[in-house]
């Protein structure tokens, strides 16, 4: 792209150049002069001007106009209200206006100390009222879901929230009702708003009249300790401040990162660090006594682990969540492998570097012009930020393909290597138009991947790697699969496989609720597990060891661009840091673990990341150079398994709202996966199923009760769910009527 | 002038009924000028449209051929072409779009057609606001006729409002139709570069468009000799009030306001004094009594501190209350902002809040100073003219008639009550507001 | 009988973008309900392929959509400017006399609604009414007892 033309304008009589085109508002910026705002966010797409806050005098313009929605041009001179008398007058107008009906809850309301209203009546505001009759007075707070509340005393209607609810979010749910002095924000009925990103209002709303309740009458905004982290719960790795207080934390804020999630966040990410304060959190070592687990102390639970240890050596197991930091990870492969002369590993998906040519930040998905998703799992599940580029994309012109089972592209579960290698060929109409473009970013969502491969071939053969813009991104199910690969690797380079299992180390919860890892439990002689919750290890450890959350680890983390980003935990946590005590287990083993974790990566990435330092990475991670394309055997797709148990083929997926913090949140029981199952409409009909009767799904002598969602883009002889409701289900089923 | 001299084109061939049906349009010489167009081309009608000095017609009064020259051509844009007729004519006084419609649909059907080859639409649309049934009616009728005559070579969509005033400014016009709360846009962009689905959009007033045809026929040149310089051709001038025959007459531009309100509308009715005249529609700052022989023209308005506007013309007798009816336009403008602007949505209302008072006595003086200023401090500052035009006009109540709202706040209430025709008038937002949102003065 | 969803359907057709139907497609809902009951506006949603919040948003914004239900007549007087200077108030007062309700408010029966309404467009022959969009141009006080008398019976 070419260098923007630059063009002068005097603001306030300060001189400056900026690009033609740009907003008064970022020019004024330019020149160190503030235009104050309420309703402007340029991230909900062009300015609406419908505050009138950021009213300025134009020289050669009789009336006012708004700063926020006008272009910058040649030889323009502005004043604003520093130097406008007019230009003042307008904006303390609008200021009185706003406060007219504006409630004087400042000392009770959640926005005090960081509202936009406060802080500029305080600059613009006349300091009384010339309001002489009752202030409107409504209902207040009502509730809008369970983790928002709206109190419409308080809204000035600047439109953020249904803006973002319809030109971001694109989900409809929140809206202005009403005309004139009478309209204000509402859902539908009593609905609550369900959209999973709807608690990026919070933080849009410049008022205190869209608020957190989980956050309602916590904490002034002064009197937290902030740290800059990023979430934990999937692939994306969004950019947060994690907000505590007297070492609790209060709050998970967007820390905008432009090129990863340009400060959004799903209600995953925002609302679920209450799982913290859980009661059904472990605090304390546990051990498998006669009856059930009793509580033991630090001491001697790292006495027992140790002996555990020694007694299995040469047997040991190591089953690592997608979780787990790269440093925990490598701090738990070193002990394996160096203290106890294991080598076998569970990692939690199969990783490769194929695709690290292809790497693109995710931003780039917003300029693409073509995009093609293969999209097994839906995308919103798995990496939920996505879906939001996906869409800001679409509004941006790209043409978005979804391939899968209920794609554009109709293929079964588990044909999207097949439906990749088709694309390749020379006469594919869909490959035809990608050979094309300029701009093409591929994704891959789902299972089958050979850690990227078939996609990395696919990208090859269409050239993406010469093409700026273009890439090729898997999204993994978890949230760090591919750094534990790594650091699993880089803590030793032997391969010794146990014949017997003496010991099974079981990291993270994740690990601990996977089938295959339950059955090595069954095998092992003994397990230790470390988890937050006690759910599924509980029933099988022998040891459980409270783990820590990622809102409370220092570390380091790869995603699904493959940038590596740091988390930098709130301070004080009911838990002991996992390091802490490894370091002392490390010590009676005898390896000589860092007691550090920036030191653990210093050593981590002297051996496998190319010796970059954590300094490197920054508050905002940068996307690290990567090599050089290359061609490689490309495995062959695999076979469409047979179905046994039933004629339907049953995806199961890991829905959003899932998983062990989501659980112990009670705020976001609203939305836990809907005891649903989605079938094709010639499905259906065979059964003479209706859209919303209950159904029978069954396999293997095995049967759960469902609700039937008719889904006409779904793939005859695919039936969907989220895993929740059908763990226990084999991928053949039978679905009839009750 | 006599009225009888007076050219009429928009209503031509009306005079006696109406000329709904195509047959009596085409006697009259209806669709010859959309012919003549076909020959002319683009360029060459949008040349004697320019020469006509034709201005909008739906209040703004902006010259229709230089809107229309600012659409691109259509190998210099991506998108379609858009005409958009505006029929939402809400603005009270007004009641000339609806004559229109309802008398001469083909002459608006042709001008549509006329404009739209101008252009090079690629479809046109006509926005009718929700209350003209019986008008949309007429018009789809007369449109299936022309359909059916193979005249409508441009597709036309009719597109039927559902209540609100606001829909009439053409950028919420534009939001409603495609389906969304009617607020106005802030522009620029205007409407003729990012428009209807953010495409290049002409959009022009019912009597603008159906003034097209005649000045084909007659010609930019002979049109522009009608009426004054500067405010060129006929107008359809809506007479209300209290005269004794109400009406739309069409009239040169430059007509006195004596001559329509004593030749054609036969004087103030029951033989009353003139008190007010509300020159051209609600949203024009009031005259008074003295100022009838202004004429009817942009300049002469202006100069005499007041707009054309949509050319309404409200009579007002000498028992009105000035207070009073500054109460229930206020009303209407603050039932009908639309809520978008900061100034508009809280300033019309706390205007009314304030008349109120002042109309039933509880006001004090600084209140009345008070009811200046905030007029003050909306005008300028809104988004789009609504909220600015009720600041303005009732500032212009209290400059004309200042004694009035005086007596108010020293006699406590209306020294007229008992007499005055507007005592007892409610509104709309007596029923939508009062008691849900506290509106009782306090203090 | 054709369904609801197909009529909006077929409206929707006629522009370019589907979301342009809201009104028309409200208005059909409107009719076959009687007022936008929650049902309405979730039919509405699933034709358009909106949602019924965005739905409400927009027929709350506008006059002529009923949210509650209405009589089965409506009856507006225009009580603006124009109209109110030859007398609407006495129009409205004559209406509410005959029906025994105020402005605002349904006939127990359920038969008519009556409001005040802004300028319907017919100035120059006021005082306006509207009986179920249909204006009466002019109509006295006089008038009155007669306009309802017809409706209690039609
Ligand atoms: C609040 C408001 C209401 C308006 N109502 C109408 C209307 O009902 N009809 C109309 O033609 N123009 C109306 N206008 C003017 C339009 O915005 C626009 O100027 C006009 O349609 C352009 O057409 P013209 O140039 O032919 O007049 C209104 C403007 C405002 C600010
Ligand atoms: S709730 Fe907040 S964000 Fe929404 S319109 Fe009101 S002030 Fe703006
Ligand atoms: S910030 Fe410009 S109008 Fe609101």
């Amino acid at each position: 792209m070419s260098t923007p033309e630059l063009v002068t304008v005097t603001i306030d009589g300060r001189q400056v150049q900026v690009p033609k085109g740009m907003g008064l508002v970022e020019a004024a910026a330019a020149a160190g002069i503030e235009i104050p705002v309420f309703c402007y966010e340029p991230r909900l797409g062009p300015a609406v001007g419908a505050c009138r806050m950021c009213l300025v005098e134009i020289e050669g313009m009789p009336k006012l106009q708004t700063g926020c929605s006008t272009p910058v041009a040649d030889g323009m001179v502005v004043h604003t209200a520093q130097s406008s008398e007019q230009a003042a007058r307008g904006q303390s107008a609008t200021m009185e206006f706003l406060l007219l009906n504006h409630p004087l809850d400042c000392p009770v309301c959640d926005k005090g100390g960081e509202c936009a209203l406060q802080d500029l009546s305080f600059r613009y505001g006349q300091g009384k009222t010339r309001m002489t009759f009752h202030k409107r007075s409504l209902e207040k707070p009502v509730p809008i879901s369970p983790t928002i509340a709206l109190d419409r005393e308080r809204c000035i209607l600047c439109y953020r929230c249904t803006r973002f609810s319809q030109e971001v979010a694109e989900d409809e749910e929140l809206t202005a009702v009403n005309r004139g002095a009478l309209s204000m924000i509402s859902t539908f009925e009593n609905e609550p708003y369900r959209g999973p990103f709807s608690g990026n209002v919070t933080e849009l709303c410049p008022v205190g009249a869209l608020t957190s309740t989980q956050y309602r009458f916590k904490a002034r905004p002064w009197e937290y300790e902030q740290a800059a982290s990023v979430c934990g719960l999937c692939p994306v790795g969004c950019n947060v401040t994690v907000q505590s207080r007297e070492g609790k934390v209060q709050r998970v804020l967007s820390r905008n990162h432009p090129e990863v999630d340009r400060g959004w966040l799903c209600d995953k990410g925002r609302f679920s660090y209450p799982h913290l304060y859980s009661e059904e959190r472990i605090v304390t070592p546990r051990r498998r006594g006669a009856r059930a687990l009793e509580e033991l102390d630090w001491e001697q639970a790292l006495e027992e682990l140790a002996g555990m240890v020694e007694r299995a050596s040469g047997g040991v197991v190591l089953a690592l969540s997608g979780s787990e930091t790269l440093e925990l990870a490598y701090a738990l492969a070193k002990i394996v492998r160096q203290g106890a002369g294991s080598d076998r590993v569970v990692l939690p998906e199969q990783t490769s570097d194929a695709l690290d040519p292809f790497r693109v930040p995710i931003a780039a998905l917003a300029e693409a012009e073509e995009i093609v998703v293969f999209e097994d799992c839906p995308v919103l599940d798995r990496a939920p930020l996505l879906e939001l580029w996906l869409k800001q994309a679409r509004r941006n012109g790209a043409q978005v393909t979804r391939i899968g089972p209920s794609g554009d592209i109709q293929r079964a579960h588990g044909e999207a290597a097949l439906a990749c290698r088709e694309l390749a060929e020379k006469g594919n109409a869909l490959g035809k138009r990608l050979r094309a473009a300029e701009r093409v970013i591929l994704l891959w969502s789902g299972g089958g991947s050979a850690g990227g491969t078939h996609l990395a071939a696919l990208a090859l053969t269409l050239g993406l790697n010469e093409k700026k813009g273009s890439g090729a991104l898997l999204l993994p199910a978890s949230p760090n699969a591919r750094g534990v690969a790594e650091a699993w690797a880089a803590a030793g380079d032997e391969d010794r496989q146990p014949k017997q299992i003496g010991l099974l180390i079981v990291s993270g919860d994740e690990a601990a609720s996977d089938p295959q890892v339950r059955q090595l439990a069954e095998h092992a002689r003994a397990t230790v597990a470390l988890t937050l919750f006690a759910g599924d290890s509980g029933e099988w450890a022998d040891l459980v060891l409270p783990a820590t959350s990622y809102l409370e680890r220092e570390g380091t983390m790869r995603n699904l661009e493959g940038r590596l980003q740091r988390l930098r935990g709130a301070t004080g946590s009911p838990v002991r840091s996992e390091l802490s005590w490894l370091v002392e287990l490390a010590v009676r083993l005898g390896v000589a673990l860092p007691g550090s974790e920036a030191a653990l990566f210093a050593e981590l990435s002297a051996q496998a990341l190319d010796g970059i330092s954590l300094s490197a990475l920054g508050e905002r991670a940068p996307l690290l150079p990567h090599g050089e394309a290359r061609t490689f055997e490309i495995p062959e797709a695999e076979e469409p398994p047979i179905l046994l148990g039933g004629p339907l083929e049953l995806i199961r997926y890991r829905a959003l709202f899932s998983g062990p913090e989501v659980e112990h949140v009670p705020e976001l029981a609203f939305q836990r996966p809907a005891t649903e199952i989605e079938i094709s409409p010639e499905d259906a009909d065979r059964r003479g199923i209706a859209d919303g009767s209950d159904v029978v799904v069954r396999s293997n002598g095995t049967r759960v009760t469902l609700r039937a969602r008719i889904n006409a883009a779904l793939l005859p002889g695919m039936v969907r769910a989220a895993a929740t409701h059908t763990s226990e289900l084999a991928r053949g089923v039978e679905v009839s009527r009750p | 002038m006599a009225k009888t001299a007076s050219p009429v084109l928009v209503l031509a061939g009306a005079e006696a009924g109406d000329l709904r049906a195509l047959e009596d349009y085409r006697r009259a010489g209806g669709y010859a000028s959309l012919e003549q167009a076909r020959k002319l081309g683009s360029e060459r009608v949008i040349a004697e449209i320019k020469e006509s000095g034709i201005r909008g017609r739906g209040g703004a009064g902006f010259p229709m051929g230089q809107k229309a020259s600012f659409i691109p051509a259509p190998e210099k844009t991506a998108k379609p072409i858009y005409l958009v007729v505006n029929a939402d004519e809400s603005e009270p006084g007004a009641f000339k779009d609806r004559e229109i419609i309802e008398r001469v649909p083909h002459r608006l059907i042709e001008g549509m057609q006329i404009a739209a080859l101008a252009i090079q639409a690629e479809a046109c649309f006509i926005y009718i606001r929700g209350e003209y049934l019986t008008g949309s009616e007429i018009f789809a009728a007369a449109l299936a006729e022309a359909e059916a005559a193979g005249l409508v070579g441009i597709p036309i969509t009719v597109h039927r409002g559902a209540g609100a005033y606001i829909c009439g400014e053409e950028t919420a016009l534009l939001e409603s139709l495609e389906g969304k709360r009617g607020q106005p846009r802030s522009k620029p962009p205007f409407p003729a570069l990012v428009g209807l689905y953010d495409s290049p959009t002409l959009i022009n007033n019912v009597e603008t468009i159906a003034t097209v045809p005649k000045i084909i026929e007659l010609g930019g040149a002979a049109y522009a000799k009608i009426g004054v310089a500067g405010s060129t051709g006929t107008r359809l001038f809506s007479l209300s009030g209290n005269v004794v025959r109400g009406g739309n007459y069409e009239l040169p531009h430059g007509t006195t306001f004596r001559e329509l309100i004593e030749d054609c509308g036969g004087g103030i009715s029951e033989g009353r004094k003139l008190k007010a005249i509300i020159p051209g529609g609600s949203s024009t700052p009031i005259l008074g009594a003295d100022q009838i022989d202004t004429p009817m023209d942009y300049a002469s308005m202006e100069k005499a501190g007041s707009f054309i506007g949509s050319a309404s013309v409200i009579v007002i007798d000498d028992r009105a209350c000035m207070v009073q009816l500054a109460l229930r336009l206020t009303q209407f403008y603050m039932n009908e902002s639309c809520g978008k602007c900061t100034p508009c949505r809280e300033g019309t209302r706390w205007l009314e809040m304030i008349l109120r008072k002042i109309e039933e006595g509880r006001a004090s003086r600084a209140e009345l100073d008070l009811l200046l200023d905030v007029c003050d401090r909306i005008l300028g500052n809104c988004l789009c003219p609504l909220g600015d035009s009720n600041a303005m006009i009732v500032a212009s109540y209290v400059r004309h008639f200042r004694a009035e709202f005086e007596a108010h706040v020293e006699k406590g209430g209306c020294p007229v009550a008992a007499t005055s025709s507007l005592t007892g008038v409610r509104s709309p937002v007596d029923e939508l507001y009062r008691g849900r949102v506290g509106q009782e003065a306090a203090l | 009988m054709v369904e609801l969803i197909d009529e909006i359907r077929a409206v929707a057709d006629r522009y370019p973008e589907r979301k342009s139907a809201v009104i028309p497609a409200l208005r059909l809902a409107q009719e076959h309900y009687g007022y936008l009951t929650s049902e309405a506006f979730r039919e509405v949603a699933a034709a358009l392929g909106t949602t019924p919040a965005y739905c409400r948003g927009i027929a709350s914004f506008y006059d002529m959509f009923e949210l509650e239900p209405a009589g089965a007549h409506t009856i507006e007087i225009c009580t603006n400017a124009s109209c109110a200077l030859v007398g609407a108030a006495q129009v409205l007062e004559a209406f509410e006399r005959e029906l025994g309700i105020t402005a605002g408010e349904t006939t127990p029966d359920g038969r008519v609604t009556l409001r005040s309404a802004e300028c319907l467009g017919g100035c120059g022959r006021g005082t306006v009414v509207a009986i179920d969009h249909r204006y009466r141009e002019p109509v006295r006080p006089e008038d009155v007892p007669a306009i309802v008398e017809e409706l209690r019976r039609g």
